[in-house]
This record gives structure tokens, sequence and C-alpha cells, in this order.
């Protein structure tokens, strides 16, 4: 079995047709299937961190940058007035982002630690002032996309990127296949592989195995997988700006996955929903939205000591 | 313990729901609905706060031009964060269906917000932003500002600069949309009349340690500095120009947002310094005097440009309600009711150019006693010159 | 260059870089004792100079300002670490960095509803408003003079606080080796609690001095945060010795960058922080 964990069966079986049905509920409102595709898209983004910190343990302050990049490569090599194919694009920008994941990798992936956070975070910040220094790309102020990328395959158009109710079809289709995707990989050799050297890279390394490339390959992965992220987020409004690549995207995103649960994957999805969840209801709630939000971290963070996930699973998986 | 942590869950998921479904029920359709995303927290806050204010000040005053119709404020903190703007901007259209959404203070905001709600069916009043863009090539029927384009405020400074013969100017700014459009028209009047940009120094954003380009500009000490600062910014650059020794021995010249609503914090240090702006806090007309005292007694703090931009908003929102005699449902009839109109602002009479910014004086100002002192009139009625709008 | 303005440019890069220096040292402080990351450290700065502002309004002198404000973040650290911090202890960096983003939360909203979001500021004291001209047109200000001598100050006491006395000797002991200290019959809690403390409080006291060289807004603690990590990296985590040199070297590298290489300056600091890191992997001086 695939989602060999009960909870995480529970939460898929739960979650995913639920939210399959939820335009038809909320069909006069469209605003409502807007915000929820901007969760399901950084859930996605949040997924390709959890990953990373997680399972490989490489603690990463500066996957921010590769959220950015899907967007700004796009704005690069698109053309600016006419529509280009959605799924060739989505291939170039994943391998273009997994060209650059690979080189900062080899330079970021010797470091440890505390190390390794900063030095992630200086690419990522070097990376942020490069975009919002630049006149080419819009500056500080961002740029935007004027037509949006046509999505059909042999000439036969699946989604119209124009309609919210198509675009969070897309979305939803993308985050269940990233879910699937990742458990793919953490249930293969290679990810095997990748929880031996997590859990005790010495002995790994004596087993033979290089541990510097598989660490690369896992990196760059999910490099890519946050690059799609960010290459679906700028196509939902068409505007991309350099704040996708600040640190405070990157520590959001961190946030996130260790409330969902760090390493369950699943638990992105929880994190990333509770999360905006609370700030979406504080914020009509209260002026003072940002005290509520900072001491329910600070209990969550008290009392699930495992994350949401952790918590669900220790309900559940109890015999 | 276990029943502390599931007790808590429980209560906290029961909230959420009840707000979240709360959300969906709340609706009515007599109000007009005022959507209002401005930055509340952050660096931004003061800015927002004010444009708030200056707003409902404007619409309780005038509550009679109504015709009987209530205002229903949907208020939004964007924390000035432009990739928050296109997600609240669709909220406030397409969840609360605001027939006006007052916003942005950030440009980059406002670049966010047009992408969503140009062409669309909603007003989009800008009470602060002044990208450039915003009335020129991306201009819209249904976008206006009560603002400033970043170029209106800083162009008459060129001339008053080459009348107080400066040839050499050094000019300095962030370096971002805002900064460089305020840079680029002071240098555009300036460099028109036979002036000389010696330097411009961009300072990365948003960077305030200043010291080592004060000192740049004490070595290269040119006859007069123009700048582009605002907010927590302008404070620190103000009060280090005067304890670095530049003030007195270089002038320093600036878009009057380096002496908006920071006079107090920056203390002696801001007493002598020339901005232009269209507006000053020591205008000395009935409608500012009035409405000074009644921001002060309504909020306990002085009133400053950010609050008169917001109540140029409201003004503007009542006068064509009135005129359409509280029937805003022809959207096309409302705005031709708004490009006419003209606003007896604070900051003088205020009327609208074809791409919707203000026609508006400029002023000279020079900062007595900590009080923007209106000089001159270095520019009447200025128009934007609208670059790329098709309107 | 002028030689003039590369000495004016020179003494602008060390002064800099000590104020940083006061800042990161409490971070570096409490990471290397009690391998506690506490993000939330720039806010104990924005907290310094908030209080700073308040009780100069209160009572219109700056020297007995600055102690109270002192006095209250050294007791706000007490709080916070019985509280919140001990419960970390025995958990994950992540769960460290979670919590300590929740309290910056807390800390921003807190001085939103306090004192408001208007920029303020602090005049400089009377007694150190004069200044000391260096060319015909620049001269600094004397307190900027003594804003870094109090730092330089703050690191000799530090100093000798760390190498002669018993606190720092039990300092110095919990950094190796927690267990062990807690075997010889050390109150470790207690060590912590004080450290803790201390690391606040020179975050706190480095914002009330900075205060009226610098603009009151809200969001400063953020701002500072990055330098301070950056310092706190490139000196090597727990070395206060470290923190000294980096700081030096992050304030000089930042001025010079910013008028040498203006296109370049924004990143300079974290180009420098690479390639410090790509030498040296653990930082200059790592515990």
């Amino acid at each position: 079995m695939l989602f060999n964990k009960r909870t995480e069966r529970y939460f898929v079986w739960v979650f995913f047709p639920l939210a399959l049905l939820m335009p038809l509920f909320l069909e006069q409102n469209t605003f409502y299937v807007s915000k929820l595709t901007t969760v399901m898209i950084f859930a996605i983004f949040v997924m390709s961190l959890d990953y990373l910190v997680g399972r490989c343990g490489l603690i990463t302050l500066g996957h921010a940058m590769f959220y950015g990049l899907g967007g700004y490569i796009f704005v690069m090599i698109a053309p600016e007035y006419e529509a280009v194919n959605f799924w060739i694009y989505t291939f170039y920008i994943c391998a273009i982002a997994a060209a650059v994941a690979l080189v900062i990798g080899f330079l970021v992936l010797r470091t440890s630690g505390i190390y390794m956070i900063m030095i992630t975070l200086a690419f990522a910040q070097m990376a942020y002032y490069f975009f919002s220094d630049s006149l080419d790309f819009g500056g500080n102020d961002g740029v935007f996309i004027y037509v949006k990328p046509d999505t059909s395959i042999f000439g036969l158009s699946l989604f119209d990127l124009e309609n919210p109710v198509h675009f969070y079809y897309l979305c939803l289709l993308s985050l269940f296949n990233t879910l699937f995707f990742f458990r793919l990989v953490t249930r293969s050799r290679f990810g095997r592989v990748i929880d031996s050297i997590h859990e005790n890279p010495g002995r790994t390394t004596a087993l033979g195995y290089n541990i510097f490339l598989f660490r690369l390959m896992a990196y760059t992965l999910a490099s890519a997988l946050g690059a799609y992220a960010g290459y679906l987020f700028t196509l939902q409004y068409g505007f991309v700006n350099p704040s996708m690549l600040a640190w405070t995207t990157s520590g959001s995103a961190l946030v996130m996955s260790i409330l969902g649960g760090i390493g369950t994957l699943y638990g992105a999805i929880l994190g990333t929903l509770v999360y905006e969840g609370l700030h979406f209801s504080l914020e009509h709630l209260t002026e003072h939205w940002l005290l509520f939000m900072g001491a329910l971290i600070i209990l969550m963070v008290i009392l699930f000591k495992n994350g949401i996930a952790g918590y669900l699973e220790n309900l559940l998986e109890r015999r | 313990m276990e029943n502390n942590k599931k007790f808590l869950r429980t209560l906290l998921a029961a909230a959420v729901t009840t707000t979240l479904c709360s959300q969906a029920l709340a609706d009515n359709a007599e109000p007009i609905k005022v959507g209002v995303m401005l930055p509340f927290s952050g660096i931004y806050a003061a800015l927002g706060d004010a444009g708030r204010n200056g707003l409902k000040l404007a619409l309780q005053e005038h509550a009679d031009d109504l015709h009987g119709r209530q205002i229903e404020f949907i208020e939004m903190d964007t924390e000035a964060k432009p990739e928050k703007a296109p997600e609240i901007a669709s909220s406030l259209l397409d969840q609360h269906h605001s027939d006006f959404i007052i916003g942005p203070v950030h440009s980059g905001v406002a670049m966010g917000m047009i992408k969503v709600l140009k062409d669309k069916d909603t007003i989009m009043i800008i009470p602060n932003a002044g990208a450039n863009a915003a009335t020129g090539p991306l201009c819209a029927p249904n976008i206006f500002r009560t603002s400033f384009s970043m170029w209106q405020p800083s162009y008459p400074m060129g001339r008053v600069a080459l009348d107080s013969a400066y040839k050499r100017v050094v000019t300095m700014s962030w370096n971002y949309g805002a900064g460089r459009e305020s840079l680029e028209a002071f240098e555009e009047a300036f460099t028109a009349g036979g002036g000389k940009i010696v330097k411009q120094i961009m300072v990365p954003f948003p960077k305030t340690e200043f010291q080592s380009y004060l000192s740049e500009i004490g070595s290269i000490n040119p006859d007069a500095v123009f700048v582009f600062f605002a907010g927590g910014g302008a404070v620190k650059f103000v009060k280090d120009y005067d304890a670095l020794g530049l003030k007195g021995k270089i002038p320093l010249l600036g878009s009057g947002f380096l002496t908006e609503g920071t006079t107090s914090a920056q203390g002696p240090s801001a007493e002598g310094i020339r901005t232009t702006l269209h507006y000053a806090d020591g205008l000395d007309n009935e409608v500012n005097t009035k409405f000074r005292q009644d921001y002060r007694q309504m909020f306990g703090k002085e009133a400053d440009i950010y609050a008169v931009q917001g109540y140029d908003a409201g003004l503007l929102i009542a006068k064509a309600v009135d005129k359409l005699g509280g029937d805003i449902s022809d959207r096309a009839a409302l705005i031709k009711a708004m490009e006419s109109t003209k606003l007896l602002s604070p900051r003088g009479e205020v009327s609208f150019s074809k791409a919707h910014n203000p026609i508006q004086n400029i002023y000279l100002r020079e900062v007595v006693d900590g009080v923007n002192k209106v000089m001159d009139v270095p520019a009447a009625k200025l128009e934007d010159p609208a670059r790329g709008c098709k309107l | 260059m002028t030689t003039s303005l590369f000495f004016v440019q020179l003494i602008n890069g060390l002064q800099y870089g000590l104020l940083l220096f006061l800042i990161a040292s409490g971070l570096t402080l409490v990471f290397g004792v009690m391998g506690i990351l506490n993000l939330a450290h720039g806010s104990m700065y924005m907290v310094g100079a908030y209080l700073a502002w308040y009780f100069v309004q209160q009572t219109d002198s700056f020297t007995l300002s600055a102690l109270i404000s002192a006095i209250i973040a050294l007791l706000i650290g007490i709080v916070v670490e019985r509280t919140l911090i001990q419960r970390l202890y025995r958990r994950n960096h992540l769960d460290q960095v979670l919590l300590t983003i929740g309290m910056i939360f807390v800390f921003n909203a807190l001085q939103s509803i306090l004192w408001g979001n208007d920029p303020l500021g602090v005049q400089v004291p009377e007694a150190m408003s004069a200044a000391i001209p260096l060319t015909e047109v620049v001269e600094y200000p004397v307190y900027r003079i003594f804003v870094a001598l109090v730092c330089v100050a703050i690191a000799a006491v530090m100093y000798f606080m760390i190498n002669r006395t018993r606190l720092g000797m039990l300092i110095r002991a919990g950094e190796s080796n927690r267990e062990m200290v807690e075997c010889l019959g050390i109150d470790i809690s207690r060590l912590y609690t004080i450290v803790f403390a201390i690391g606040v409080m020179l975050a706190a006291v480095a914002g009330v001095i900075a205060a009226p060289m610098s603009s009151i807004v809200p969001g400063m603690g953020e701002h500072v945060l990055i330098a301070c990590f950056v310092v706190v990296v490139i000196g090597g985590m727990g070395s206060i010795k470290g923190a000294f040199i980096g700081a030096l070297l992050v304030g000089l590298v930042d001025t010079f960058a910013s008028v040498l290489l203006p296109q370049l300056s924004s990143m300079m600091i974290y180009i420098l922080m690479a390639f410090i890191l790509l030498i040296k992997p653990q930082g200059l001086f790592s515990s």
C-alpha cells in the first residue's frame, strides 16, 4: 500500500474528495475557490520543503528562491503576448530550476546544521536582491504576465486557465500528484537510502553509498517541485514579485510544515490549511490578529509535539 | 493533559468553522460597500492607519450626500506585501462585491491590485501609491487616484533648485520604483534648465544605514542634495544628515514625504528643510483648518498627507454618490460623475485628469517649528503627463 | 576615494560593526551555551528601542530611561525563559524556530498595541550632542563615538566575565558538556535562565543606545535579525570572539561595498558569508 499510515489514508480519503466537490458547493463564490487554489499551491511548495527538511534532514531557509524562480523563469522565457503550451513550459521551468538547484546544491550541501540554513538563506537573499534591483524584471514592484498558457495536448484543450474553477482542478490534481509522487519516492529504493542517510549518515557511507550525490538528487527534486508551485502561483493572478523569493516566504513555509508535522508529507497540506485558515478567520475577527496568531502558534508548538499530523496519528494509530 | 489538548483543539476547530461560516452568511444589498485594503501592520502601518482615518472622517462628515445609504467598510490588512495583493483584491471584489475598493499605500501592492481589478465591476481609488504606471500605461476607466503620481511632487523642485542657483546636485533614494520615478522627475526639470546631477545614489531598499552614503556626499560637496525617503527611512535620513554635519552646509531638498508625519520624530534636525508636495500641514485655508481640527479631535493625533489623501477618497465617493442621487448601479455613469468631480480638499481644489490622476497645486514648504509652512506655489494645477495612458 | 573619505568610511564601518556585535553577542551566547536558536532576538532589539522612547517621554532623562529599559528587558528575559524556552531544551531546532517565530508575532502585535505604528524618535542626550569636525564639510557625532565605546566596553566586560569569573566558567563548561555540569551538581536550569536573560538584555541595550541614531518603526527587529545571523555564522556559532570579529568584518564590508560596488552592495554581506563558509564551514572561530 502506498499510504501505509492509517491517519494518512484517512486524510487522503477525506480531503481529496471534499476538495473535488468543493467548487460545486461554492459555485457562486469564485473567491473561495481562488483562495483554496492559492492555499493548495502553497501546500505543494510546503510539501517539497517538508520532504527536504523532514525526510532528508536538510534544513534550508532558502527554498523560496525556487518558488520565486518558478515565476521569474516563466517571465524570462515566455513571449509576452503569446499563449504558450502549459505542459511544455512546465517541463522547461522544472528543468531550468533543477539545473540551478544542481549548482546551488553542489555548493550548499557540503555544510550542515545551522550553517546550511544560513548559506541557503544567503543564496536566496542574493536572488532576491538580484530581482529586486533589476530593472529588466520589474524590480521591486514586480511584473505582470499578460497571457496565460494554453493547456492543450495534441490540440485537445483540457483546462482554461482563465477560469478559476478549471485552474482550481488543475492545482488540486497537481497537489495530489505531488503527494503521490513523494510517496512513491519515499517507498522507492532511492527513498530508503535517503531515510538511511537521515538516520545515520556515517553508517550509510560505510555501506558504500555516496551520500552527497543522493542528497543532491533529493535537493534538485524538491527544488524543481518548489519551482512548479511558484509557476502555478504566478499563473493564478499573472503577477510576479520579488517577495516570492524573500526569506520570510521560506520562513512561512517552514512554519507550516513544522505545524503540520515535519516529515509526514501529508502534514504539509494540513499545516498549510490550518495556518492559512487561522490567518483568514482571525483577520476577519480582530485587527490584532497577529497577537492571536503568535499565541496560537506558541501553544501549538508546546502542545503538539509532532505537529498536527503527529497529534492525529497519536489518536488514530493506537492499537 | 490529553483532555486539555483535545479540548483546546476542539475549541479551536469550532472557532475556525464558525468564523468561516459567518463569512458566507454575512451579505446584504442595501449599503454601499467600501473595501479598504491598506497596511495595518508592518512598516507602513502608520500610513495605512492615517488613510483609513481620513476616509472614515470624510464619509462621516458627508453622510448626507449619500442619500440615505449606509456605508459598509470591509477592511483587510495588506501588510504591504505585494504577493498578497491579488488575493485580497479578489476577495474584496468577488467575495464582498465591493462597490469601491480603496488602496493601497505601497506601489508593489498597487500593481497586484490593478492586475486583478482593472476593467472589473468596481471602482478602485488609490489613496497613496504613486507609481506612475497606475495613471500611465496601466490606466483604466475604473481606476482613480486621489494622491499623486511620483512625478508630480518632485518635478517642480527642479525649477526651485534652478531658481536657487544650484548647479551641481546629488540625488539619493531607495532603489525601487517610487524612488527612481521621483529622482527622474527632479532630474527632468533640473537638467532642462542647465543643472547637472553630479551623482545619483541608489540605496538598496529598505536599507537605512546611510552613514557611508552621507560621508560620500560630504566628500563630493555639491550645491544641494535632493532626496526621496518616506516614513522611518525619512526620520533616520534627516537625523543622520544633521548628525554628520551636512545640515547647514549643503542644502537639503526633498520630495515632501521626507517631512510628512515625521517631524516630531526628527526633532530639530528637520528645521529649515525645503520640500515640495501637494499638501502642507501649515496650509492656510478654511477646509484645511477645519479638517485638521476635526481629525485631531477624532483621532487624537495630527493629520498628514496620508490622511488627506484618504479623506479625499471619501470625499470623492460622497460627491459622486450625491451626483447620482444615491444610485451607483450604473458603473459608467458613476465613472463619469467621478471624472467631473471637483474636490474641495484640505490641499486646495482638486480635479481629475483624463488618466484619473489629481490635478493639483504643488507647494514649496519649509519646516518651521516642526510644521511645514508654505513658502510658495512653484506649480499650480499641475497635471501629470500620464505618459503611456490611452484614456 | 580620497584619504580623508577613506578614513571617514573606516570609522563608519567600525562603528556599525561594533553595534552589530552588541546585538549579535546575545544571540551567539544563547546558542552557544543553551543550543537555542532565538529568532525573536531582533524583537528584543526593537523592544529596547521602544522602551527607551517610552521612558524618555516619561522621565526626560536618557540615562534613567536606559537603566529602566535594561532592567525590564532582563525581567522579560527571565519570564520568557521560565515559561516558554524551558520547554524547548529537549526538542529539536525546528521546534525552536517555530516557537520563536510565534514570539516575533506576539512582540510585533504588542508593539503595535502599546506604542502605535508611527515612526518615533529619541533625541541624542544634550551632553553628547556635539560633533568633531573631520573634513571641511563632514563632522563626526560624539554620540556615535560614545556608542562605539560602550560596545567595546561591553565586549571587554563579557570577555572578563567569561574568562575570569565563576559564572563565565560555568558558561564555558555548559557550552562543552551540559550533562557533565549537571552531574557536578550545578543547577543548570538557573544558569540557563541567567544566560538567556543576559542575552536578551544585550539586544535590548543595543536597541536603547542605538535609539537616538535610528528611527523607531514597526519591523525594525526583523531588519537587524538577518545581519545578526550573518555575523554569528561568520564568527562561528557560540563564539563571542567570533561574533566580535565577524561583526567588524560585516560592518566594514557593508560600508565600503555600498560606495565602491553599489550594484552588488545589497548582496555583499551574503557573498562574504558564503565565501567564508566555503573555506571554513564552521565559521571563523567555532567552539
